[in-house]
């Protein structure tokens, strides 16, 4: 019962004060930013990145991981009341939660929710406390090769699997792969693509491009199109929160369904808690005995989404802590908070650092608690905070950028660039390119070229190395199919949905 | 003129110049062989690719139909140029008066401008950013500072 012992050390470590309270703040903070539309998870974890250069490792981990599964639980408030998604994988809880709620149903969707939000996420702790410490197991048999194609198949992956055209989000990783090459060279130290600026001699700075990716962007987007701001009148009794037995029959294999197909699509590299969702919703309406009550209030079509992104969002820490590979661009920011402790995420992270990986896994029971409790009794106060007029929450939010993107270096400098690709977002936005793939790129970018120069410099040139290594081929092989998916449904479907 | 999806025409065109700058710039660098990589062998590989793709997209969407997007040049200018006065005040004049000129100029991204609200949020995210970001994460930036 070695999972027991490791867990018992968990429990110690995240019941310190110090962690438990950085878990309250990051699972509040996270409710909060996830019932606000307009600002997410990946604009508040960047924002929160320079303050956990103050704080230990696994207290900053603990709450940056608060603060990405809470958001998954408060996603789902502004769907059902608003019909808005308070994060992107909330978008499949507008289709049934709205129209509940428009039949005075919106208490027993909200409870449904944060019940199975709570089931999901469980389900998807167990996966990552069993099968984690295997994978990491596995991976450190890995060699840059199959790093290299791990690495492809995760970012063809994200850009595939996504909403968009593959051929969009291809090219957007092959734009943040690039973006990435700017800056110093580690293996020859020459200057690349600095434009003779000394404050891109380190790079472009992450936090900026975050900031600006997905901060200031989504500012200038919301304030169009954020005025019809209306919440169900009458308020949220918890009386109308019960749910009738026909609810209840109805949710528990939606529930079961929604955390299987939710746990695998985390765990996969690139994949992430959006596609969990659609992906459940698409399983319900096809094993449901009557389909046509889908988008009218079904309740199995908001339950089963919700699970399934709260599973997926505790599988996410697979591939990112046991191989250092991020799901998405969240995911990605993570290892770039363990980066900056000086921790290197990979299969040696289980073994090297058990304290954090099993204090972390614990903190997530805790905080999954804390959520139920910050959800259910007080779901009044965060239905009220969505009536705060977006016109005097965005000034606030772009003072944070700037500040909090100063307070990295203490650099005007970043936080132009933080500007500028908040005018690139805004294009981007604009013209229906994701930026999520591309940020995932600009991380992945530094890492791929080095496995990729280390592959080829020890099979001499040769680059068949990346298919005669079994594991290595099999990534090839997978990135392939999916390459192949991708332009088979791209032909069928010849208008992509917009 | 025939209807056809201009948003992906500009987007892939977009693309295409980025590809370009950077398969040029990186031949300023060392390629190497494909045994031992120069700085210039990833990114000028990547530039590549990102014409290709470029062309892809923007071939693909003149055989479809679609709409031009209408940029909101309004909330453009007023949040950017909002960042902008902050970038080039705060080290000058100090963390509340940038403070008063990121709000001021970021409230003309709508059109209905209230004075009286947006001043006293001002003076509001001023004291919030002065006692976290000042004294509590020590950011070496004092509240005024006297230029002259």
């Amino acid at each position: 019962m070695e999972i027991l012992a490791n867990l018992g050390l968990g429990f110690a470590t995240a019941f310190s004060p110090m962690n438990l309270l950085y878990c309250f703040f990051g699972v509040f903070l996270g409710t909060l930013i996830g019932v606000l539309p307009g600002i997410g998870a990946l604009a508040t974890i960047s924002l929160l990145l320079p303050v956990t250069f103050h704080l230990p490792a696994t207290a900053a981990l603990v709450m940056l991981a608060g603060v990405y599964y809470g958001a998954q639980y408060g996603g789902s408030t502004a769907s059902i009341l608003l019909n808005l998604p308070g994060t992107p994988a909330a978008a499949v809880a507008c289709l049934d939660g709205y129209p509940m709620a428009k039949q005075g149903r919106a208490g027993v969707a909200l409870f449904m929710t944060t019940v199975g939000s709570f089931a999901g996420a469980s389900l998807g702790i167990v996966a990552l406390s069993v099968f984690g410490p295997k994978i990491a197991e596995i991976g450190l048999a890995f060699g840059p090769a199959e790093y290299f194609s791990m690495m492809l198949l995760g970012l063809i992956a994200a850009s595939t699997l996504s909403q968009q055209s593959p051929v969009k989000g291809i090219a957007m990783v092959v734009f943040g792969l690039l973006l990435g090459m700017v800056g110093t060279d580690v293996n020859s130290g020459a200057l690349r693509f600095t434009f003779g600026l000394p404050g891109l001699i380190d790079g472009i700075n992450l936090v900026a491009i975050a900031m600006g990716l997905f901060g200031v962007s989504e500012v200038i987007a919301s304030i169009t199109s954020l005025h019809a701001g209306r919440v169900a009148k009458g308020g949220i009794s918890l009386r109308s929160m019960v749910p009738t037995r026909d609810d209840l029959s109805r949710s528990w294999l939606p529930m079961l369904r929604g955390g299987g197909v939710g746990s695998f699509f985390g765990a996969l590299p690139g994949a992430g808690a959006s596609i969990a969702s659609f992906m459940s919703y698409a399983v319900e309406k096809r094993v449901a005995r009557d389909p046509s009550r889908f988008g009218k209030g079904a309740i199995e079509g908001v339950v089963a989404p919700e699970t399934a992104n709260n599973a997926s969002a505790q599988t996410a820490f697979i591939p990112t802590l046991t191989l250092g590979i991020p799901g998405d661009a969240t995911m990605a920011l993570m290892l770039g908070a363990l980066m900056i402790h000086g921790i290197i995420p990979g299969p040696g992270l289980v073994s090297e650092h058990p304290d954090l990986f099993w204090g972390l896994i614990a903190s997530f029971w805790i905080g999954n608690v804390l959520l139920v409790i910050l959800n259910l009794p007080l779901i009044g106060i965060w239905v009220r905070i969505l009536a705060i007029p977006y016109r005097l929450l965005y000034p606030a939010i772009l003072l944070f950028v700037c500040l909090g993107v100063y307070s990295i270096n203490n650099s005007v400098f970043d936080v132009g660039v933080a500007m500028v690709f908040g005018a690139v977002g805004y294009v981007m936005i604009l013209l229906r390119f994701e930026p999520a793939p591309l940020l995932l790129g600009f991380i992945l970018g530094p890492l791929m070229e080095e496995h990729l120069r280390r592959a080829l410099l020890l099979s001499r040139g040769e680059v068949t190395v990346f298919f005669e290594r079994p594991i290595s081929a099999g990534f090839m092989i997978a990135t392939f199919l999916l390459l192949g998916w991708a332009i088979l449904s791209m032909i069928r479907r010849r208008r992509p949905a917009a | 003129m025939r209807n056809r999806d201009w948003g992906d025409v500009i987007g892939g065109i977009l693309l295409v110049i980025v590809g370009l700058y950077f398969s040029i710039q990186a031949g300023e660098y060392d390629l190497g062989t494909l045994r031992r990589m120069g700085p210039g062998f990833f990114p000028r590989t990547l530039g590549i690719f990102l014409i290709a793709l470029g062309l892809l997209i923007a071939t693909l969407a003149l055989f479809r139909d679609g709409d031009l997007p209408k940029p909101r040049l309004r909330p453009f200018a007023a949040i950017l140029g909002g960042i902008l006065a902050f970038s080039l005040s705060v080290e000058w004049v100090g963390m509340v008066p940038a403070t008063f000129l990121l709000v001021g100029i970021s409230t003309f991204a709508e059109p209905a401008a209230r004075p009286v609200p947006t001043l006293i949020l001002a003076v509001a995210l001023s004291v919030i950013a002065v006692v976290i970001f000042s004294h509590g994460l020590s950011i070496p930036l004092p509240a005024f500072r006297w230029p002259f």
